[in-house]
């Protein structure tokens, strides 16, 4: 490539990483902002460096619990979700008796139904098995959302594995179900990564279905706390609002450049089988 | 006994889908199955309630605002579908091939599309608030404030700041898509349009175009089946403002199950339901033709 192009080129990378990260400074640019600051005056590049909003915040939004309970609830749906999407993807790729068929055809057809369908409905359920105001009622409204794209990578990364990785174990006396756990699942783990990734970040983002089930304030994930957070000031305390939205995403932006090579991984290997 | 349990336990095996299958009926199957009923009901979530046929679908039919919000919805989806693809493509050629620092700047892209839609509306609230935004303060500074118009106030311009802020934070997503298509095409054929003396452009339009229709299809109807059940971005922007006139579909659900009009709301679902349906059949059936392709 010649050098003008390569010059055009890497001027415009620069250009749209800056245009995806300015949100980002303006966000924290106003965190970090006085109260009663007048940035009016030409300076919009550089904050008062005002750390007192960031501990206002986290006491008056009470994000640290919101924080806490998103990790539970995320955390959760995700170790459930890997045990049910693994082994029933597992049973769907390597027997295909009528019930496996059946089960792999309606979830299959409910891939691609989102949740907000359901919801109403939902809450009656939830409702009469007590699990409105619970985490673990949460955690299985959103490990069921997950279920049927997370099958569908097991079961499809399975199928391209040989039988031969578990019958050696059958011989020595292994049952088929000992053989997965103990085989079979250490094979899959680029899927195990893809499914977490995958979902978990949008469980933890999760809000259209939050705000039916978690109405309690001990029981708020980020984004329902920061709503109504946002809300209480309807608009007057910005340096509030934006610290506490700033606590609210540093765990996920954490995670997220800690782990990027493998997101980048995970992401496109689920772009590649939706 | 031991018989029994052995037995089970050699074939256990073949019950490991239930638990699955299981928690899918209760939390998915039959709450949908329950919804279509509800739908033919006039409940109110706390008494009984009563038969009422099709009226929830005629009411809905009838209602000027629910009508408004069908078209916000489509115009949401329809709309940022093919500009989202238009600005991950042109990303995705950016970034493909050797370059370094390409991860880190395909991280970078993408790291909007992480956040919640939520906090991202937050964001955005910050820098398009009329008089007191950053975008204010930026054009304040160039001397350019009367180009600042308030754009969360009109029904036209709100739907516009929403596409257009759908459309930066999900670019990255579209992108990745787009990058393992591209890295699909083999490097061949590329050499061939070089020796033929095809430029850059007419090597997009000939070569790469063509081999990327199947990612085309795929990324534009996953992102208007994305698109059409959106609600924290709208909920963190307008609230449905001003009025109602920006509210979608799955706000209108919610507002109305809280409203006391839990009945009706399942019949606004199912009606979602069947508008989704569309693009979910269309794109069973490009997967399918995509697997006839291959072979």
């Amino acid at each position: 490539m010649n050098i003008i192009g390569r010059c055009v080129r890497i001027t415009g990378i620069v250009f749209i990483c800056f245009i995806a990260i300015i949100p980002f400074y303006v966000l924290v640019f106003f965190s970090l902002n006085a109260p009663p600051r007048v940035f009016y005056e030409g300076n919009i590049i550089i904050p008062d460096f005002y750390f007192n909003n960031f501990t206002e915040a986290w006491v008056s939004s009470n994000i640290g619990r919101a924080i806490l309970n998103s990790v539970i609830i995320t955390g959760g749906s995700l170790l459930l979700l890997i045990i049910l999407s693994s082994s029933a993807g597992y049973t769907i790729a390597r027997f295909k008796n009528k019930f496996n068929k059946t089960v792999f055809t309606v979830l299959l057809t409910c891939m691609m139904i989102p949740g907000i369908i359901n919801t109403v409905p939902l809450y009656t359920v939830m409702r009469s098995i007590g699990g409105i105001n619970t985490r673990i009622g949460m955690i299985l409204v959103c490990t069921t959302n997950a279920l049927p794209f997370s099958v569908f990578l097991y079961s499809s990364f399975i199928s391209s594995l040989s039988r031969e990785i578990e019958e050696s174990a059958i011989i020595d006396g292994c049952t088929w179900f000992k053989a997965f756990w103990k085989i079979t699942f250490h094979y899959v783990k680029p899927v195990t990564a893809a499914v977490v990734i995958l979902n978990g970040v949008s469980i933890w983002n999760n809000y259209a279905q939050a705000v039916f089930f978690l109405t309690k304030r001990d029981m708020y994930t980020i984004p329902i706390a920061l709503s109504i957070y946002f809300q209480q000031y309807a608009g007057a305390k910005w340096n509030l609002m934006a610290a506490a939205a700033v606590l609210g995403v540093i765990p996920v932006v954490t995670v997220f450049l800690l782990f990027q090579k493998y997101f980048m991984k995970g992401i496109t290997a689920g772009a590649l089988k939706g | 006994m031991y018989l029994l349990r052995s037995s089970l336990s050699r074939n256990l095996h073949k019950f490991m889908a239930v638990p699955a299958f299981l928690l899918f009926s209760v939390f998915f199957l039959y709450p949908l199955l329950r919804g279509i009923g509800l739908s033919l009901t006039d409940w109110d979530g706390i008494s009984s309630a009563n038969f009422i046929g099709l009226k929830n679908f005629i009411n809905f039919f009838k209602d000027e605002r629910a009508l408004n919000d069908v078209k916000n919805t489509v115009f949401f989806a329809l709309g940022s579908a093919p500009l989202l693809n238009i600005v991950g493509l042109v990303y995705a050629l950016m970034l493909d091939g050797n370059l370094k620092g390409r991860g880190i700047a395909r991280a970078i892209i993408y790291l909007p599309a992480i956040i919640s839609p939520l906090i991202m509306g937050y964001i955005w609230y910050f820098i398009l608030q009329p008089e007191r935004g950053y975008f204010f303060h930026i054009l304040k500074n160039m001397n350019l404030e009367h180009l600042m118009g308030n754009w969360m106030a009109y029904y036209k311009s709100a739907m516009w700041m929403l596409i257009i802020v759908n459309v930066w934070q999900y670019a990255g997503m579209t992108m990745i898509v787009y990058l393992a298509g591209l890295q699909s095409i083999p490097l061949e054929l590329y050499e061939v349009g070089k020796i033929d003396g095809a430029g850059y452009f007419s090597r997009l339009y000939y070569i790469t175009l063509p081999l990327l229709i199947p990612s085309i299809r795929i990324n534009i109807v996953t992102n208007i089946i994305g698109s059409l059940s959106v609600f924290d971005i709208i909920m963190a922007l307008t609230e449905g403002g001003p009025g109602y006139s920006t509210e979608s579909l799955s706000i209108y659900i919610m507002r109305m199950c809280y409203g006391s009009k839990t009945g009706y709301s399942t019949a606004v679902a199912l009606v979602l339901f069947f508008i989704i349906l569309i693009p979910v059949v269309l794109s069973l059936r490009i997967m399918n033709s995509r697997e006839v392709e291959r072979i």
